[in-house]
């Protein structure tokens, strides 16, 4: 049962009535009788919340930043009428509108309400209930219900570094065919026997060849295919540090213009308010990591390579391995869609066994971690010879751009403070940087704008080079 | 807007009821959707100013009428009812009037050659009333004053009142002669033996004067004729003036003022009219309005206290700024004046870019860096050498200082 404010009002405008009234108490305990009464007839004559029957479509998966709408049908099979208020509650972070519906549905008929989803962070959302509130025909009361219609939707990492894989595959289509290298490598496989023309290398002539036929032939090379690439994603506590500026808000951000400013605030399940004022507090570094793999995966899955994905912090948190060339793009956001950072130390040494059971070929295992001195001194570079002498390890992390500017301060004592602070943890990257390298291991350290084009430009180097 | 509202017909498909756009307008009737809004914005705003005016106006014609607030016989009053006029017209005539609202001073400033007056507005007590009859003064007692048995003992008033007009004389008074006609009535009297009694009302005498143990007792009927309202007509003001000036001081005994009604307790006031405290002037009604208004509150909290639905509660990811741990460290630099950590920290950093530009190995010593970097800069060497590896600053300032030359060297490497 629920009141509204027209009962409100009434018994209000009560009060006027009782002051001039000849017999005050008399006034009071009848108005009270009266409303009793008004209030018990609507809510015998509002129509039934419990016998209301719904069903949900719409859209299953959205990607961050987009907007997905989801129909419910709401279908009334009592004798009367059902006018009133519905509700479809979903997770603040799903970012529902509206909030609540006024509809009404006549005995027997079905309408369809809209909800749309303006999600605010990745993973899986739910939807939770429906309420319902059926108000009568004075208005005065409604008869409340809750039904579950459940639901959920996917929402997908937005690969905003999308943009970069024209460029990156052009680069990709000059190695790859139109400019065969004509010197055998460690990587490059054989492609095709031609005709010598003038300015071949003579060291790559086919004797054999030249003497089956009355030219002279030689043997062009070209990038090997079908290698494999092994994303291994680090989900460990340094993975959650947020860095840069989010390019599309997420939850628990003070949301700027998110286009909800119109409707009602109504104060149950909104976004938590954020400490406003405080310098934004950006994306996590596990986002711009998965920004920086897709991009990878998408531009290797082109170069013929073979792309296995796995998420590690102490255990496997998801893994990919298999997937066709058609379908890895969308099996990959699929399966990063629910991965959180969790706050725990990662596992250099799990890690490393976990990669090498996977791997069995030689393959390029690209790490996609903070070059975090305390963590990765402890954890991951006493095993990591192990990988290392049987593949090729890359290792991106992505730079924190506050810690540059703060190194960059000067002026006043406070801020050559912080600028010693910032270059000290710039200098113990170098240096962990110049560890990995001593170990044959890539490294890429690139601010978050830049770390899905600088990992795309390693890889390209290392299949130019043939080191694949 | 993004509500929207589609129908989805049912399976049997008939016609769709008009109901289905009650609930949002489609966008086609933008205009139509605006003015409904504005209307009913309005529409409220209005209510509540038609609300207001209404709570101001409604008691305001509720309110009895007449009473205009003015304080009865009072010469003091410049009011309809009060007798300010007479008051003036006696003190051009001579005549002191002193304006007492306490029985105790009344009798105190009565003495043989004064006029004490008691009107019905005066509020005497039995002990009062045997205190002023003891005074020496004549009195004057005007209306339907308190016990006036025993203020003019003798005079019977007869118990139905007749109506106040002018009215004649028809006696031998000559302050009522000479007045000739006046507005009386009231009460009317039956003298006692010697009596003169004029302005006869059914037969019977409004105005009665007497002399009681050497006092003048003077007893009229009904007050009206000394009131700024009656007194230019007829012959009032000369009745009046004859009546009440007949002495040099006047003492004219009033109504408490109401400001200090609580010390008129003490000096004996009526006790039926005394204990009219802030509950008394209040409507009986209000408490029931206000219990009402209780209920209302009531109504309206559970209106508002109930929820559409449960709360929604979402575990959420932790946010964390990757800078703070350096943004930590740089505050306990600063607590704890860590000069030595904080130059070797800027230091290491200056060395680690220029140490490559300068084509030195990264374990080059020293004295060969600072030298090379002399070399390329043009530097004084020790000034050089003093930058890059001297002691730790002293203080604050020298930090900001070592900052700014460690920058310029850098910048003076790149650029030559």
């Amino acid at each position: 049962m629920a009141l509204t404010g027209r009962t409100a009002l009434l018994a209000a405008l009560g009060a006027v009535a009782v002051l001039f009234a000849p017999r005050p108490g008399f006034a009071v305990a009848g108005i009270a009788l009266l409303l009793a009464a008004l209030v018990v007839v609507d809510l015998l004559l509002a129509g039934s919340v419990r016998a209301l029957r719904f069903v949900r479509d719409g859209e299953r998966l959205v990607r961050l930043g987009r907007s997905a709408e989801i129909g419910l049908i709401v279908e009334n099979p009592g004798p009367r009428r059902v006018r009133g208020v519905l509700r479809d509650a979903w997770p603040p972070s799903a970012g529902a509108t509206p909030r609540r519906v006024r509809f009404a549905v006549p005995s027997g008929e079905r309408r369809r309400l809209t909800t749309t989803l303006t999600p605010t962070r990745r993973g899986d959302r739910e939807a939770v209930v429906v309420t319902v509130r059926s108000l009568g025909p004075l208005g005065l009361a409604g008869r409340q219900g809750t039904h579950r219609v459940p639901w959920s939707i996917r929402v997908l990492p937005p690969f905003l570094s999308r943009k970069h894989l024209p460029g990156r595959l052009a680069r990709l289509r000059e190695l790859d065919g139109n400019h065969p290298a004509l010197v055998r490598g460690q990587g490059t496989e054989f492609d095709s026997l031609r005709e010598y023309v003038v300015g071949d290398d003579v060291r790559s002539i086919d004797w054999r060849a030249t003497a089956r036929r009355s030219d002279v032939v030689v043997r062009t090379w070209r990038p090997e295919r079908d290698r494999r690439v092994l994303i291994v994603l680090d989900t460990g506590r340094t993975s959650a540090g947020r860095v840069g500026a989010a390019p599309i808000p997420l939850a628990g951000e003070p949301a700027a213009g998110d286009g909800r400013s119109g409707g009602p605030r109504a104060g149950h399940d909104g976004p938590p308010a954020a400490a406003a004022g405080r310098p934004e507090a950006g994306w996590p570094r596990l986002d711009w990591s998965m920004d920086a793999a897709l991009l990878l995966a998408a531009l290797a899955s082109r170069a013929g390579d073979r792309v296995d994905f796995l998420a590690y912090d102490r255990k496997v948190r998801a893994s990919l391995s298999g997937a066709s060339r058609t379908e890895l793009l969308s099996s990959l956001v699929n399966v990063m869609a629910p991965i959180e950072a969790e706050l725990v130390e990662s596992d250099g040494a799990g890690m490393v066994s976990t990669v090498l059971a996977r791997a069995g070929r030689r393959c390029l295992v690209v790490l996609l971690t903070d070059l975090n001195p305390a963590s990765l001194e402890e954890g991951l570079l006493p095993v990591l010879p192990q990988l290392s002498s049987r593949h090729l390890v890359l290792v991106a992390a992505v730079a924190d751009p506050r810690v540059a500017a703060m190194a960059s301060g000067r002026g006043t004592a406070e801020r050559v403070y912080d600028a010693a602070a910032a270059e000290r943890l710039r200098g113990e990257r170098r240096r962990i940087t110049a560890l990995l390298r001593g170990h044959g291991v890539e490294v890429v350290d690139a601010l978050p704008e830049d770390i899905a084009p600088a990992l795309a430009d390693a890889y390209l180097a290392l299949k130019a080079a043939g080191r694949l | 807007m993004s509500t929207r509202t589609s129908d989805s017909r049912p399976a049997t498909g008939g016609p769709t009821p008009p109901e289905a756009e009650e609930t949002a307008s489609p966008p086609e009737t933008g205009t139509a959707v605006v003015k409904t809004g504005r209307w009913r914005r309005l529409r409220g705003i209005m209510l509540v100013g038609i609300i207001v005016v209404a709570a101001a106006v409604v008691p305001l014609l509720l309110s009895p009428s007449g009473d205009t607030g003015g304080r009865y016989a009072d010469p003091a009053d410049t009011s309809l009812v009060g007798t300010r006029a007479l008051a003036e017209v006696l003190a051009d005539h001579g005549v002191a009037v002193e304006r007492v609202d306490d029985v105790s001073a009344a009798v105190a400033a009565a003495d043989s050659d004064s006029l004490l007056v008691v009107t019905e507005a005066s509020e005497v007590s039995e002990a009062d009333a045997r205190r002023l009859a003891a005074s020496p003064a004549d009195r004057l007692i005007v209306g339907r004053a308190p016990h006036l048995g025993i203020l003019a003992a003798g005079v019977t008033p007869r118990n139905r009142a007749t109506r106040a007009r002018s009215r004649e004389p028809e006696c031998g008074l000559r302050a009522a002669v000479l007045a000739g006609s006046a507005h009386l009535g009231g009460l009317s009297f039956t003298g006692p033996a010697g009596s003169t009694g004029c302005y006869p009302a059914e037969g019977r005498p409004t105005l009665v004067r007497y002399v009681l143990d050497g006092r003048t007792v003077t007893v009229a009927g009904d007050g009206g004729f000394m009131t700024n309202l009656r007194l230019a007509e007829d012959g009032n003001a000369a009745l009046a003036l004859n009546l009440a000036g007949a002495k040099r001081r006047l003492v004219w005994l009033v109504a408490p003022d109401l400001d200090d009604r609580s010390d008129a307790g003490e000096t004996g006031g009526s006790d039926a009219t005394e204990a009219r405290s802030l509950g008394d002037l209040v409507p009986d009604g209000i408490g029931w309005a206000v219990l009402q208004l209780v209920i209302a509150v009531a109504v309206a909290a559970v209106w508002r206290g109930r929820r559409l639905g449960p709360v929604v509660v979402e575990r959420l990811p932790v946010i964390v700024r990757a800078s703070e741990t350096v943004e930590g460290r740089g505050r306990l630099y600063r607590a704890r004046r860590a000069r030595d950590r904080a130059t070797l920290a800027l230091r290491a950093a200056a060395a680690d870019r220029i140490v490559p530009r300068l084509g030195l190995p990264p374990a080059a010593a020293p004295d060969e860096v600072a030298a090379a970097v002399a070399v390329r800069t043009g530097e004084d060497l020790n000034h050089v050498r003093t930058t890059l590896y001297g002691p730790a600053p002293t203080d604050d300032a020298g930090l900001v200082a070592l900052a700014e030359h460690l920058d310029r060297l850098e910048r003076q490497v790149r650029d030559s």
